[in-house]
C-alpha cells in the first residue's frame, strides 16, 4: 500500500472515531436538541477552509517572490480542498439554521463571509482553468489567492460592522461543558488530519500532472544534429 | 519623479483618446439614465420609500458602470498589442497600472457627475456632501481592483463572467460602507459610524497592493 | 563580442511546443534574418530575444545581462517592433511618439528627428487611424528607435511596408545589433549578414552566411 493509500485509510479511520464522539460521547444539547450536533463538523470544516485558504495564501506569496513550482503546486493542492471544505461548511450551516433559525439563510457575518469566500475560491479556481496554463495561470491565481484571503477578512469585519447598524439573529453561543469542548477538539483535529492528507494526494496528482504535460512534447520533425545548431 | 510623470502621461493618453472618440462616457451616462428609469418601475418608488430604496439604486448602477469602465481599460485586442509595446520600455509596470487606473476612475467620475443628480431628481433625494464624498471615496477603491482584474481577465478566455466574479466579492466592503454613508445622508437614519474613514482605510489598502502586484498581473 | 547567446530555448504554451531547443549566437552589429514559414515559431523566437516573453527553458544573454531576469534594464536598451503595431488610433502620429519619450525618458526633441527618420515629417499631426497601414508601420518602426536601441528585433516589418521600406529598414538597422524576422529571402539578403531557418520550432539546416549584394 501506498503512501497516501495509508493516509488516506488513517483520515478515513479518524472521521469514524469524530463521529463516534459525535453521536456517542457527547451530550444533547438542551436547547437546540440533537440538531446540534452538526455544529461539531460544520466549525472544524470552517476552520480547515480558512487552513486550507492560508496555504494558497503563502504559495502564492512564495510563487510570487521565487516562482517556486512547489509553492504553486501546494497552493493549487490547497484551493481545492478549501472549497471542498467551504462547500461543507455553507451546507452544513444551512441544515442547523432551518430548525434553529427559521431560515436557511441570513446575512450574518460569518455566514456572508463564507459564502464570500467560497465564490473568491471558485474564481480562484476559473482562473487557474482559463489562463494561460504554466506561469500565466500560476501568476494570476497567486493574485487572486492574496486578494481573496485579505478580502474574507475585510468582508468579516465589513458585515459585522454593518450589522451593528442594522441588528439581525443572535447566535446561541452557550459556554460548551467539558464533554462537547472535548467532542469538538477531537472532531477538529480529526478534520485537519483529513484536510491535511487530502492536500497532500492533490499535491502529489498536481505533480503527476505537471509531469504528464512535459512528457507530452512532440516528437521531433527535424532529427537535431550538430548541423541544426548555429555556429 | 519619474514615476509619477509616467502615470500622468498614461492617463492623459487616455482620456485624451477618450476624448477624442467619446466613445465610453456617453453610452455609460445612458445606461445609468436607464437604469434609474428600471428601477423605478421594479421597485415601484415612490416618496415614501425613495429614501429607503435609492441608495441601493445607486450602487448597483455604480457596480455595474464599473464594471463596463474598468474593464474596458484593458480589453480591446489592440489595447493588449499597446499595452506589451508600453512594457517594453523602462517605465515601471505600477506607474503603467496607475495611469490607467486614475484614467478609468476618473471616467467614472464623468458618469458619476450624471447619475447622482440624475437620482436626486427621480427619487426626490437630497444631494450633499456625504453622499458625493463617499461615492468618491469608493470610485477610489473600485478602481484599483476592478482594473487589476481586468488587466487580468483580459487575456483570458470568458472574461465577461471572470471579471465581475473575481472583482464583486472585493468590491463588497465598498458598498457595505459606502452604502451606509449614503443611506444616512439621504435621509435614512442611522448613524454613519466612521464610514468615511473606513473608505480612505480600504483605499489606501488596496492601492498599496494593487500597486505591489501590478507588475505580476502586467507582464509575464 | 556577443550581442545575444541564447542555448536551448523551449517554449511551451500547455502542451503545445513553440519552440524545441534553439541555439542562437549573433555578434554585436551584426543583422541576423531569421526565416520561415507561418507557425515555424519565427514570433516566439523573437519575443523572446526582445524579452517580451519567457522561454520556458534554456538560457539567454543578451549583452552580457540574464534576459530572463533582467529585462528592465534590457528593455532600456532594446527596440521592438511587434506583429501587430499597438499605435494608438485616436492620437496624432507625433502624439503616439511623444509619450513614448516619456515612457522611454528622452527628450522630446526626438520626435522631431524620427519622424524625419521614418518619412512621416508631412503626416505628423494625423491620427494614427487616418495613417495608410505603411505609414503606420513606419511610425511602428519610429517608435521602436525613439531611444536609440543597442538591439533591434523587428517582426516582419516588410508584411505592410509600402516602396522605400527596405531601404527605411537598412537604415534603422545601420549601426545596431538587429534580427529580422521575415518571409522575403531577397530583402534578407539584402539587410543581413546571416540567416537562421525554423521549422516547427527548430532550427533547420546549417546557418547561411549571405554575400552581401548592393
Amino acid at each position: 500500500m501506498t503512501k497516501y493509500e495509508k493516509g488516506a485509510l488513517a483520515a478515513v479511520a479518524a472521521m469514524v472515531v469524530a463521529a463516534g464522539f459525535i453521536f456517542l460521547y457527547a451530550p444533547t444539547d438542551a436547547l437546540q436538541g440533537p440538531v446540534q450536533r452538526i455544529f461539531y463538523l460544520h466549525v472544524s470544516s470552517a476552520i480547515a477552509a480558512y487552513g486550507c485558504f492560508a496555504v494558497v495564501l503563502i504559495g502564492g506569496i512564495a510563487y510570487l517572490w521565487k516562482e517556486n513550482v512547489v509553492a504553486d503546486r501546494l497552493a493549487r493542492a490547497g484551493a481545492l480542498v478549501g472549497v471542498v471544505f467551504t462547500t461543507v461548511t455553507l451546507v452544513m450551516g444551512m441544515i442547523w439554521a432551518k430548525p434553529i433559525w427559521g431560515t436557511y439563510w441570513t446575512w450574518d457575518a460569518r455566514l456572508t463571509s463564507t459564502l464570500v469566500l467560497w465564490i473568491i475560491y471558485a474564481g480562484y479556481l476559473m482562473i487557474r482553468r482559463l489562463a494561460d496554463p504554466g506561469r500565466q495561470a500560476a501568476r494570476f491565481a497567486a493574485v487572486v489567492g492574496i486578494f481573496g484571503f485579505t478580502d474574507v477578512l475585510v468582508v468579516h469585519f465589513s458585515v459585522t460592522w454593518w450589522r451593528t447598524q442594522h441588528p439581525g439573529p443572535v447566535v446561541i453561543n452557550d459556554a460548551l461543558p467539558p464533554q462537547m469542548l472535548v467532542a469538538f477538539f477531537v472532531t477538529l483535529a480529526c478534520t485537519l488530519f483529513l484536510a491535511a492528507v487530502m492536500v497532500a494526494i492533490r499535491y502529489r496528482i498536481e505533480v503527476l500532472m505537471d509531469q504528464a504535460v512535459e512528457k507530452s512534447v512532440p516528437a521531433p520533425v527535424v532529427t537535431p544534429t550538430e548541423a541544426g545548431r548555429v555556429r | 519623479m519619474r514615476s509619477l510623470a509616467v502615470a500622468l502621461a498614461v492617463a492623459r493618453k487616455d482620456l485624451t483618446s477618450e476624448w477624442r472618440t467619446r466613445e465610453l462616457v456617453p453610452a455609460l451616462a445612458q445606461f445609468v439614465v436607464l437604469a434609474l428609469v428600471i428601477a423605478n418601475f421594479g421597485f415601484q418608488i415612490d416618496s415614501r420609500n425613495a429614501p429607503a430604496i435609492a441608495p441601493g439604486v445607486l450602487w448597483m448602477a455604480l457596480v455595474f458602470a464599473g464594471l463596463v469602465a474598468f474593464g474596458r481599460a484593458f480589453a480591446a485586442e489592440r489595447e493588449q498589442s499597446s499595452l506589451e509595446a508600453m512594457l517594453m520600455t523602462p517605465a515601471s509596470p505600477a506607474a503603467i497600472f496607475a495611469g490607467k487606473a486614475l484614467a478609468a476612475a476618473l471616467l467614472l467620475v464623468l458618469c458619476e457627475a450624471v447619475l447622482l443628480p440624475a437620482l436626486a431628481l427621480f427619487f426626490s433625494v437630497p444631494l450633499s456632501f456625504e453622499v458625493v464624498s463617499a461615492v468618491l471615496l469608493a470610485t477610489v477603491g473600485m478602481a484599483v481592483l476592478g482594473c487589476l482584474f481586468a488587466a487580468m481577465v483580459a487575456r483570458v478566455r470568458a472574461r465577461e463572467l471572470l471579471l465581475p466574479l473575481l472583482t464583486l466579492p472585493l468590491w463588497i466592503p465598498f458598498i457595505v460602507f459606502g452604502g451606509q454613508a449614503v443611506q444616512v445622508a439621504m435621509g435614512g437614519g442611522g448613524s454613519t459610524g466612521n464610514a468615511s474613514g473606513l473608505l480612505i482605510d480600504l483605499d489606501i489598502l488596496f492601492v498599496v497592493l494593487t500597486s505591489l502586484v501590478a507588475r505580476f498581473v502586467l507582464d509575464d | 563580442m556577443s550581442a545575444i547567446v541564447a542555448a536551448s530555448l523551449t517554449q511551451r504554451f500547455g502542451s503545445e511546443v513553440g519552440l524545441d531547443g534553439v541555439d542562437l549566437d549573433v555578434d554585436a552589429g551584426e543583422h541576423l534574418a531569421v526565416l520561415g514559414d507561418n507557425g515555424a515559431g519565427k514570433t516566439t523566437l523573437l519575443r523572446i530575444l526582445a524579452t517580451a516573453a519567457r522561454p520556458t527553458s534554456g538560457r539567454i544573454e543578451i549583452f552580457g545581462l540574464n534576459a530572463t531576469i533582467e529585462r528592465r534594464r534590457l528593455r532600456a536598451v532594446i527596440g521592438f517592433v511587434a506583429h501587430a503595431p499597438g499605435l494608438y488610433p485616436a492620437l496624432s502620429a507625433a502624439e503616439n511618439l511623444a509619450f513614448y519619450c516619456t515612457l522611454q525618458g528622452v527628450d522630446r526633441g526626438r520626435v522631431a528627428e524620427v519622424l524625419e527618420l521614418v518619412g512621416l515629417a508631412e503626416v505628423a499631426g494625423r491620427p494614427a487611424d487616418k495613417l495608410s497601414r505603411g505609414a503606420q508601420q513606419r511610425l511602428a518602426i519610429g517608435r521602436a528607435v525613439l531611444h536609440d536601441p543597442k538591439l533591434l528585433v523587428l517582426d516582419e516589418p516588410d508584411a505592410s511596408l509600402d516602396s522605400g521600406g527596405a531601404d527605411l529598414l537598412a537604415r534603422v538597422m545601420r549601426g545596431r545589433t538587429a534580427v529580422i524576422a521575415t518571409h522575403d529571402h531577397a530583402l534578407a539578403n539584402r539587410l543581413c549578414q546571416r540567416t537562421l531557418m525554423l521549422r516547427r520550432g527548430r532550427v533547420v539546416g546549417v546557418p547561411t552566411r549571405l554575400r552581401v549584394v548592393h
